[in-house]
């Protein structure tokens, strides 16, 4: 058994992780409420913003900051585009159609960005921010500024769009629609609106934890694609419904997994932890709930 | 201007209806001759590249014929079928190295354990509704995933696993005495998905395919009808793990050796791309997605064409079918080949009046 020391630099990372989770967790819940469309592109979407910043940055020689800003306005447009274009197609179906759907538009940019930045060559990329280098001691544990960046990122995202949800008109629109969009539509909201700013504000979460991941973890179409089903955890814990259960669930996930690093006998299988822990709690929460409640059609 | 022709040539089209029986002789001389035709025509016709192609487009129809019975029937959307296969392939190959039973006995044992497995872990997902049901077999391929990538394949070491990480000359997994050869192996993975279609048809026509219809229509309406809708949404999950495990198991002996990143997580999301596309409705659908998704690539390949863009393609497909063709290719092309078809006529019958 590692000793605590061992432990320590990994409730770091594993709060960073968490804090980034908690942001894409967050976004994608807001979207479900206000759209109910579970957004299975957004690790997608970030990913491929991140390896056009990459770009960018690499072979155009950019600043730094343009390339972050691209990756994020590229999440924001490919959301809002999509959202716009199969929204309203999509409006009268079941969850699950919705669902699916995105799963088409994951396909067609993970294709894409095979093609565009293959893999085959074993080339590795990676994108650094300035916040990497410096930071600051806590005990033996070194802490960089990015670490603190993507934990602070998640507290902020959580609190400010509780806070948006809670005291603003539109916010107040996005809680209504979540609990019925024709009598919302009744009540003269704007209903394409508002949902047209929850698929942009889940966008430019996208393109953020695009670049906070690729700096994370790694610039890696396949990682960061499927790094989307972590967040998609948490969020399923909090029933795709509270952001503070939302928030909570991540940071667990996010120390759960980079605490298993140094445990030989689990190091192998910490990756599942998102997983496991969603599959428990789904399988826990549901019960006493067994009848579908529509039609499903596919 | 053509749609006066359609409308005109309508009338005429109307076709005497078929004697009852008629049309399933016919539907069942068409799968005969085409059976004939994949058993002993295909082999002679096709290099050993294609032959190989066509080996995996069984295989892989098998896999999608397992997912079109919980998507078209049920209604239930499983997105880590993937898993399931590779749970199959890995006990197929773990016992054609430890024993020495004939391969239809492996096949089955392997179906068998897959069946036990999957439902096993689908037991308790199927309480959740659709969506959640989806998204946690997400989850749970997920894992699986990471457990395969621990553990690996077998490769003829001892132990549970069966994996030695040490060994240099890897024997390949065997294949059946009557099937070594590649054209022989693809007719009989051509028999076993023969099979495997007849079991759903046996399925659909009978008491559980009525069940499961009721079900993908309403719920709530079905267990009012005093169908045990758990009961056979448990059958519908049990019915595609076993087809899944065979899969599988035929899929070991096709590739001699297996990796566990030949089974990536995305995978399971092309198969409900390609099942969609080719329509989750129909047996015919299973078909449609196998060639689809293995056949495509190796013509690609030949033309020197990136196989992304199929991914693309697959993409685009979803979203196509979800918005405007629900019943996917199976069904769209023939409306679409006999809506042609009338207009062709029409355009004739006004030329020559």
């Amino acid at each position: 058994m590692p000793s605590w020391q061992d432990f320590e630099p990994f409730i770091v990372s594993g709060l960073a992780l968490g804090g980034v989770y908690a942001l894409s967790g967050v976004g994608m819940v807001v979207l479900y409420q206000a759209t109910g469309v579970v957004y299975l592109a957004f690790g997608a979407v970030g990913a491929m913003g991140a390896l056009i910043a990459w770009s960018l940055i690499n072979d155009a020689h950019t600043p730094g900051w343009v390339g972050w800003l691209v990756c994020v306005a590229f999440g924001a447009v490919v959301t809002l585009g999509y959202g716009m274009v199969f929204g309203p197609a999509l409006a009268k179906r079941d969850p699950l159609v919705k669902a699916v759907a995105t799963l088409g538009l994951t396909l067609v940019l993970f294709g894409l960005m095979d093609l565009l930045w293959t893999t085959s060559g074993g080339e590795s990329r990676a994108i650094t921010l300035p916040t990497d280098g410096g930071g600051f001691m806590i005990g033996q544990v070194q802490v960089d500024w990015t670490q603190v960046i993507g934990l602070a990122a998640g507290i902020v995202i959580t609190v400010v769009t509780g806070a948006f949800l809670r005291y603003t008109k539109l916010g107040t629109a996005m809680r209504a629609m979540a609990n019925d969009r024709e009598i919302t539509a009744t009540l003269g909201v704007p209903v394409r609106r508002v949902e047209a700013a929850a698929w942009l504000g889940c966008g430019v979460l996208a393109g953020v934890a695009g670049v906070l991941l690729a700096d994370l973890v790694a610039l890696d179409a396949t990682t960061l694609t499927f790094l989307v089903i972590s967040s998609l955890a948490a969020a399923l814990i909090a029933r795709l419904r509270s952001i503070t259960l939302t928030f909570a669930a991540a940071i667990l996930i996010g120390l759960v997994h980079d605490l298993l690093t140094p445990i030989n006998s689990l190091t192998n299988y910490r990756d599942m932890t998102p997983f496991v822990l969603a599959a428990v709690a789904l399988l826990v929460l549901s019960r006493g709930r067994v009848l579908s409640r529509s039609r499903e059609e596919m | 201007m053509a749609d006066t022709a359609v409308a005109a040539a309508r009338p005429g089209q109307r076709s005497p209806l078929p004697r009852p029986g008629t049309g399933t002789l016919v539907r069942a001389g068409v799968v005969a001759a085409l059976l004939l035709f994949a058993l002993f025509g295909l082999p002679q016709l096709l290099s050993l590249y294609y032959i190989d192609s066509m080996t995996q487009v069984a295989v892989w129809s098998m896999a999608a014929l397992g997912l079109g019975v919980l998507v078209g029937r049920v209604g239930l959307v499983s997105l880590g079928q993937v898993a399931v296969l590779a749970i199959g392939a890995w006990v197929a190959a773990r016992l054609l190295f430890a024993t020495a039973q004939p391969y239809p006995l492996v096949l089955l044992e392997a179906g068998l354990i897959t069946m036990l497995t999957g439902t096993l872990i689908g037991l308790p997902a199927l309480r959740l509704r659709g969506l959640y049901l989806a998204l946690i077999t997400l989850m749970l391929a997920g894992a699986i995933t990471v457990v395969l990538a621990t553990a690996n394949f077998p490769n003829g070491g001892h132990g549970f696993f069966g994996y030695n990480g040490s060994l240099v000359n890897i024997p390949p997994i065997r294949r059946p005495g009557v099937a070594g050869s590649d054209p022989a192996y693809f007719r009989y993975a051509v028999v076993v998905a023969a099979l495997m279609f007849l079991l759903v048809l046996v399925h659909i026509r009978t008491r559980p395919g009525r069940a499961w219809a009721a079900i993908r229509q309403s719920e709530p309406a079905a267990l009012a009808a005093g169908i045990n809708t758990w009961f056979y949404k448990l059958w519908a999950l049990a019915l595609a793990s076993f087809i899944t495990g065979v899969a599988g198991g035929v899929l070991a002996g096709a590739d001699h050796y297996l990796y566990s990143i030949d089974f990536p997580t995305y995978y399971s999301i092309t198969l409900l791309a390609v099942v969609l596309m080719g329509g989750a409705y129909s047996l015919w659908g299973a078909i449609v997605a196998g060639l689809l998704w293995q056949l495509l690539p190796s013509l690609l390949q030949n033309w020197g064409v990136s196989a992304d863009w199929l991914t693309i393609l697959f993409g685009v497909g979803v979203l196509q079918v979800l918005t405007t063709a629900p019943a996917g290719l199976a069904d769209q092309v023939p409306k679409d080949l006999a809506r042609l078809g009338r207009l062709l006529r029409g355009l004739a019958t006004r030329r020559t009046t």
